[in-house]
């Protein structure tokens, strides 16, 4: 029997590959998507809208088993991460790395912020000197970001700051009792204080339904009220009959042929243990950003002895994350004793405090970049405040309700420099247990975020004085490395072959039948969260790689 | 990733990180009792509940500290919550802490007998307020008593955990979670955005 042979091979089905997989068909081309995990019943494994009481262990989940990142990784959502596969750490290194692997990826939980990248990001190196600019100019990706936010709804405002370039919006969500209180303090210091570009539907939106507010998000939507690949793109491409999703298929390398050119890719059958390949006249890696350069740096060959389209020896390299942590908490005195009010019903996305540093002068500050905050607080779900309050008895019940709709508190997002020690490697030794080298990780924060982070301290303590509020704390310190799920990097996209992974369009170098569709072609990752660049740069990538299909520099099977 | 609940991640960033596995015996007070799951295989209600890793004395102290934390007033606290349950079933599947809550029960017993002359749970409920009361309040801290106000801000932790966590406590904070809204809730008092002028509604 004549091995079958697809067009593409697309590895991965979350942001990057969804999109991917959706362009593709829809453009008439067949597509075999492998994802490592499998599809998610979103009425069955889904859990949320449920009480915690409901749950064994109150949605906390086996104390044994929970990670720190039980957050998102947690009794509502366990069907759905995987354990399996582990990575490690070079000595001196802390990192936390959660992975959803079921269809869709990360796109099941996200935490649905969406500001488009801006020039002063793809020129930052132009305004600071620092590193390199990014191939592309913003008037270039703008129309994808559109057609993006047209495909999933982001609920927002025009805003007009340098910063962050506006686009086109559903309506905002309505700031509740402590964002005005907020605001009011932010432009007494000078701060901004703006709807968040977030993508939860304000009100119904090309055949998904309006949200429902109940505050669920990170467990999970099963109405799909929010962008998540299984609800937005995946059906559209299974519409065109072109696609064909091969789920529990751990990606293990790229297969080439005597040219040392992409012929398809080797995965692992989790249920079989097998491995099995599938073959095709391009392949895109869009496993994000540390399990693309996995794949990629465990495919050696004759040709590409470091890793297939290395010839730069970049691939793994200049790795970026966002610095995330909590940089002040108190309370808003105004709010004390009054009845309680739904402020959870879009976690910490409602309002934002967008970039304000460095934006007249690129040396303003003693940091170059700059860093975005989101405020949070009001009543949640659960009175977290209340297990730091001091006393016993019932002052103390007293005093826990008549706090409870005025805790505040201030997470901050702040962008690494690229860096020669950022990187990861395939550990010589350890394997996961398909028999696959794991990746070994190499990360340090830098002096310029931890100046960011200090920075951010003092700034939403004023924030928090100015609106009338009391602080209760500053951070201790930053979260651990990787916690933000934004890692960028590892195959960088730029015009010299000699120094960077892909060319300008994601597709690499070295093989130009191989592309990359996720957050690792970024060449950082700005002070903006990812997943809506993701979307347009996969977009554009795709679009290229249809038109080299139409040009015959691939061949259609 | 933004838009994460602050609030669980810390409450499970409290209750602490650890690795294992257990049966679960269901709850007398609290358990899957809601109707709107509906699943009956979860629903199991022992008449009474059977710690699992406490000593009954052990048991008799936890409940009776929850008690004191969160009492029952004008509204109803720990006790009917069920609060000690959840906390010896938590402690139960978490060998990292058990040490700690043996340890910090020893601790409290030979405190009691060292200033009365016998354990905690013999105490008038005077004495054991009055024997809490340096643990429990910064202001009224005493030297030495270290161990004791570590182990009283954990229970403490534990008992506020449980108890917002149960449908009591929902209703306690007239918890607004879990509801379904048609749109967004806004502000009811936009006219005063530094909400300088509210009304006190506090009883």
């Amino acid at each position: 029997m004549a091995k079958k042979i697809y067009d593409v091979i697309v590895i991965g089905t979350g942001a990057g590959g969804g999109m991917t997989i959706k362009t593709l068909c829809e453009a008439g081309l067949k597509v075999c998507a492998l994802n490592a995990g499998r599809r998610l019943n979103p009425e069955k494994d889904f859990r949320y809208h449920r009480m915690p009481w409901d749950m064994k262990f109150r949605g906390l989940d086996d104390p044994k088993r929970r990670d720190s990142f039980g957050y998102m990784d947690n009794e509502y959502t366990k069907a759905a991460w995987d354990h399996e596969i582990p990575f490690t750490v070079a000595p001196g290194t802390k990192w936390m790395w959660p992975r959803c692997n079921a269809v869709g990826g990360k796109t099941n939980f996200w935490g649905r912020s969406s500001a488009r990248f801006g020039e002063i990001d793809f020129r930052a190196a132009s305004l600071d000197w620092y590193d390199v600019d990014w191939p592309i100019t913003y008037d270039e990706i703008s129309p994808f970001y559109t057609r993006v936010e047209k495909m999933i709804g982001v609920a927002s405002t025009v805003q007009n700051r340098p910063s962050n370039p506006d686009g086109t919006y559903l309506p905002p969500f309505n700031f509740r009792c402590l964002d005005y209180i907020l605001q009011a303090g932010c432009e007494k210091v000078g701060v901004p204080f703006l709807p968040d570009r977030c993508a939860q539907l304000t009100q119904p939106h090309e055949g998904h339904p309006a949200c429902h507010f109940c505050g669920e998000c990170t467990t999970g939507c099963d109405v799909g009220a929010f962008f998540s690949t299984p609800y937005f793109l995946l059906p559209k491409a299974e519409a065109t009959k072109n696609l064909e999703l091969r789920t529990d298929a751990l990606a293990k390398n790229v297969l080439v042929d005597e040219n040392g050119q992409a012929t398809g890719v080797a995965y692992i059958d989790r249920k079989t243990r097998q491995e099995v390949e599938v073959y095709g006249r391009a392949v895109v890696v869009a496993a994000s950003c540390i399990e693309s350069a996995r794949i990629m740096l465990n495919s050696r060959s004759r040709h590409w002895p470091s890793g297939i389209a290395n010839s730069s020896g970049q691939l793994g390299r200049n790795l970026c994350d966002h610095l995330y942590g909590e940089t002040a908490r108190g309370y808003l005195p105004q709010l004390l004793g009054q009845p309680s009010f739904p402020d959870h019903v879009a976690d910490s996305t409602i309002a934002w405090m967008p970039r304000w540093q460095n934006l007249k002068d690129p040396h303003e500050e003693k940091f170059i970049r700059g860093y975005s905050v989101y405020p949070d607080g009001g009543c949640q779900e659960f009175p977290g405040f209340a297990t730091e309050l001091d006393g016993f008895g019932s002052s103390f019940k007293k005093e826990v309700k008549r706090r409870y709709p005025a805790p505040v508190s201030f997470g901050i997002q702040a962008p690494t420099l690229r860096s020669d020690t950022n990187y990861l490697d395939l550990d010589p030794e350890v394997k996961d247990p398909y028999g696959i080298p794991v990746a070994r990780m190499h990360f340090q924060w830098d002096e310029n975020v931890l100046k960011m982070w200090e920075h951010s301290k003092e700034v939403c303590a004023e924030v928090l004085r100015a609106a009338g509020g009391e602080l209760e704390g500053l951070g201790d310190s930053p979260e651990i490395p990787g916690w933000s799920l934004h890692e960028t990097g590892t195959c960088r996209m730029g015009n010299d072959p000699k120094d960077f992974v892909t060319n300008r369009f994601g597709q690499t170098h070295d093989v130009p039948n191989l592309y990359v569709c996720d957050a690792s072609v970024f060449l950082n990752c700005t002070d903006k969260t990812t997943t809506i660049s993701i979307l347009a740069f996969s977009l554009r990538t795709s679009e290229h790689l249809i038109e080299n299909f139409r040009q015959g520099e691939h061949k259609a099977a | 990733m933004a838009g994460q609940g602050i609030q669980r991640r810390e409450v499970l960033r409290i209750l602490g990180t650890a690795a294992a596995a257990a049966q679960f015996p269901g709850f007398s007070k609290w358990g899957f009792a809601c109707g709107h799951i509906g699943n009956a295989a979860l629903q199991i209600k022992p008449a009474v509940y059977k710690p699992q890793f406490f000593t009954p004395a052990e048991y008799a102290a936890v409940e009776r500290l929850a008690d004191i934390i969160i009492p029952s007033d004008a509204t109803p606290g720990a006790k009917e919550a069920g609060v000690a349950e959840f906390i010896d079933f938590m402690v139960a599947n978490d060998p990292d802490v058990q040490y700690r809550f043996r340890l910090g029960l020893s601790w409290l017993n030979a405190h009691s007998s060292r200033t009365y002359g016998k354990p905690f749970a013999d105490l008038s409920a005077d004495q054991q307020i009055s024997l809490l009361t340096p643990l429990g309040f910064k202001d009224k801290a005493r030297p030495g008593e270290e161990d004791g106000r570590r182990f009283f801000a954990m229970m403490r932790e534990y008992t506020v955990t449980g108890f917002y966590t149960s449908e009591i406590g929902f209703k306690e904070l007239d918890n607004p979670a879990l509801k379904f809204y048609s749109e967004s809730p806004e502000c009811p008092h936009k006219e005063d955005r530094e909400h300088r002028h509210l009304a006190p509604t506090n009883s």
